[in-house]
């Protein structure tokens, strides 16, 4: 057995040691993991992003506009000194703006139009035939809206259409709970492949 | 100014970048593309502060004597990656790539693999037909689960296009719902931060 | 002994046994893994997919087997592959099952795929993308310049990619589909774990994403589409029982649930 496959298999017995209860075992693999995971992004991080899209263009390509970002970056350590750690709020804002100004016409377009427009459909289709399908979804749309519209009292005809729209919730979390059931089981499952296939050669 | 310059940063960014998406205008792609690149690289420089803090953290913790051991093996971890980085590079068959794949992915997909066992629990114990919705989700779920195993079309056919409907049509208009209430919820909000309205990001602001 | 105990044993016991059983099935495909499969079919010779690896290794028993049957049909029809990550885990994973599908092929880097490497702002990236993939990636994961490299040629941005395809985890595919299609009518497929299937029906009905390969059963339809049985099979009967299992599970906690509460009724 390869040694890599060794180590694989004992820090999964390891981690797997918790399922009977929280034990120092479990803690060293999972301190160990905690660490790594940080050091592997941190190498990711400033390979991909830092010396490809900063320093290099900086540093050999002469690129000066780049001081720019530079800047707006060492500000953000600015945090851990006590007088001018508000320096840190502008390339925090910088990005906030950033990412709030591309949102405006993606979650328009994309979350609320294209999805209103995919709900209108024909309830009597071309040769006639009732669509039922199509009436499942405009009721089921309308009636989870107004579950969540909560400047109203739910009374009257509003509560009895957030009441229906909460069963529909219910379809829609029992749904997602067997696809959860389903993808946790097969994590689980390529675990036991992994202990039963590379490491106890049980399996070929 | 501590408020006034972040807030006029924010303004600033937001409307250059929700501006040119009406724009083909080559001065405004240009802004735009450079600012998505500024973007790209402060977001990279909040993971090194992360890193910073951490670090900060752990030895304070260490010389308080608090969780010391598995707080020191958490920095051996955090420094033998970028030392391994250093020494053999990224690439295939490394030491650096040869320990996340060995030792943190295992590890990482072990730990979700846990929530296996805490669902099979969890159904045991809180998963109750107590009332007209509950029971509802609790047959929705039972059609899923049975639905979705190979098993079912040897049982019947109709059992996988049973779920495929729920999934597709009642199911869905409720997420559907629920895309189209965040979507409002998120416009609101960014037009919001960009005008200085929702300060949150200014910590206490 | 504990309830959690026993149940934890239990299930412990069923999937083994049953992955040592190992029983081939035969699934039909659902509509979506045709669909996919079909894409690939259609695409002629030496189109360009990306496919971006878009989860953490949390999720890879369940995302490897999608993204390799989906990988080695797309060079067994000779399609060219920029592979990338908007997740630094999926990084390192990423780039070695490319590497690993590729070498299957006899596939040579830098013509028939590459690996460009990871950007941490994924909204950032995929708008960039779409202006200029180039100048979000000057150099690809092995330090290579973007311009040097074969495939890249004449790629300059979604115009010249007939496909995106996100393996993901987690949301994702919802910025691809929301940014990089919204924005540029990018056509996005997804690879997804099977918790997030549910999350992507809306955009699925709605035409906004193409088709879906959802979680290990996904994959094993893949698979018999393809071919070749991989993980995916392998793990379909010990997925059936565990599915069980938990439904046994369920109905036992509800009698004792019921039972309880009608005696609590007379007393």
């Amino acid at each position: 057995m390869e040694i890599g496959t060794l180590i694989a298999g004992i820090l999964t017995l390891a981690i797997y040691t918790f399922l009977y209860k929280d034990n120092p075992i479990y803690r060293v693999a999972e301190s160990w993991l905690i660490g790594l995971s940080i050091g592997y992004t941190l190498v990711i991080f400033w390979q991909t992003t830092l010396v490809d899209n900063l320093f290099n263009p900086l540093f050999d390509d002469g690129k000066l506009i780049m001081i720019l970002p530079l800047i707006l970056g060492l500000l953000m350590f600015s945090r851990f000194s006590g007088k001018i750690s508000w320096m840190s709020r502008i390339p925090i804002a910088f990005m906030i703006g950033a990412g709030a100004g591309v949102a405006i016409p993606a979650m328009l377009y994309a979350r609320t139009l294209k999805q209103v427009s995919a709900s209108v459909m024909p309830l009597m289709g071309n040769n006639g035939v009732f669509n039922f399908e199509a009436l499942v979804v405009v009721v089921g749309l309308l009636s989870t809206l107004a579950y969540f519209y909560f400047s109203r009292e739910h009374k009257g005809v509003m509560g009895k259409t957030a009441k229906l729209g909460t069963y529909f919730l219910m379809i829609f979390f029992g749904t997602t709970f067997g696809y959860t059931v389903m993808s946790r089981m097969s994590t689980f499952i390529g675990r036991v492949d992994f202990l039963l296939t590379d490491f106890l050669h049980l399996v070929k | 100014m501590q408020t006034r310059i972040p807030l006029l940063v924010c303004l600033i960014s937001g409307l250059i970048m929700f501006a040119q998406y009406f724009s083909s205008h080559p001065v405004a792609k240009s802004i735009y593309e450079n600012v998505l690149e500024w973007w790209q690289i402060i977001f990279a420089f909040t993971l090194l502060v992360g890193v910073a803090a951490f670090i900060k953290t752990n030895l304070k913790s260490i010389s308080q004597k608090k969780d010391a051991p598995y707080r020191t093996i958490s920095l051996l971890g955090l420094v033998l990656m970028p030392i391994l980085a250093l020494i053999g590079g990224t690439k295939i068959d490394t030491p650096f790539l040869w320990v996340f794949e060995n030792m943190q992915a295992p590890m990482q997909a072990t730990v979700f693999s846990l929530l296996a066992f805490f669902v099979a629990s969890a159904s045991y114990r809180g998963f109750r037909a107590r009332s007209i919705p509950a029971s509802i989700l609790l047959v929705t779920a039972l059609i899923v689960l049975i639905g979705r195993v190979p098993i079912a079309e040897f049982i019947s056919d109709s059992i996988p296009k049973v779920g495929f409907w729920i999934q597709n049509y009642p199911s869905m208009s409720a997420r559907r719902a629920i895309l189209i209430g965040i979507g409002l919820g998120s416009m609101t909000t960014a037009l919001r931060v960009i005008l200085g309205i929702e300060r949150t990001y200014l910590r206490g602001n | 002994m504990k309830t959690r105990w026993i149940i934890f044993a239990g299930m412990f016991v069923i999937v083994v046994i049953s992955y040592l059983m190992s029983v081939p099935f035969e699934t039909q495909p659902s509509p979506e893994i045709q669909k996919s499969f079909d894409f690939f079919e259609s695409l002629p010779e030496s189109s360009v997919v990306i496919f971006s690896f878009d989860h953490e290794a949390s999720s890879l028993p369940e995302i490897q087997p999608i993204a390799l049957v989906m990988l080695r049909h797309a060079f067994k029809n000779k399609t060219k592959v920029i592979g990338l990550s908007l997740f630094a885990e999926g990084t390192a994973i990423g780039y070695r099952m490319l590497n690993k599908a590729a070498n299957e092929y006899g596939l040579k880097y830098g013509r028939d795929y590459a690996f460009l490497g990871f950007k941490p702002q994924h909204i950032s990236a995929i708008l960039g993308i779409g202006e200029s993939i180039r100048r979000v990636f000057p150099e690809d994961y092995l330090g290579n310049s973007t311009d040097t490299l074969p495939i890249m040629h004449g790629i300059d941005n979604y115009d010249h990619i007939d496909m995106v395809v996100t393996i993901a985890d987690g949301d994702r595919p919802a910025q691809w589909i929301e940014y990089g299609g919204a924005n540029y009518n990018q056509q996005i497929m997804a690879g997804l774990t099977a918790a997030m299937i549910t999350s992507y029906d809306p955009y699925l009905a709605s035409g906004q994403l193409y088709s879906v390969v959802g979680g290990l059963k996904g994959a094993a339809e893949y698979e018999n589409l393809y071919g070749k049985r991989g993980s995916g099979n392998r793990g379909m009967l010990a997925q059936t029982s565990a599915h069980f299992y938990v439904i046994v599970l369920i109905i036992i906690g509800n009698i004792i649930y019921f039972r309880n509460r009608k005696r609590q009724g007379r007393g």
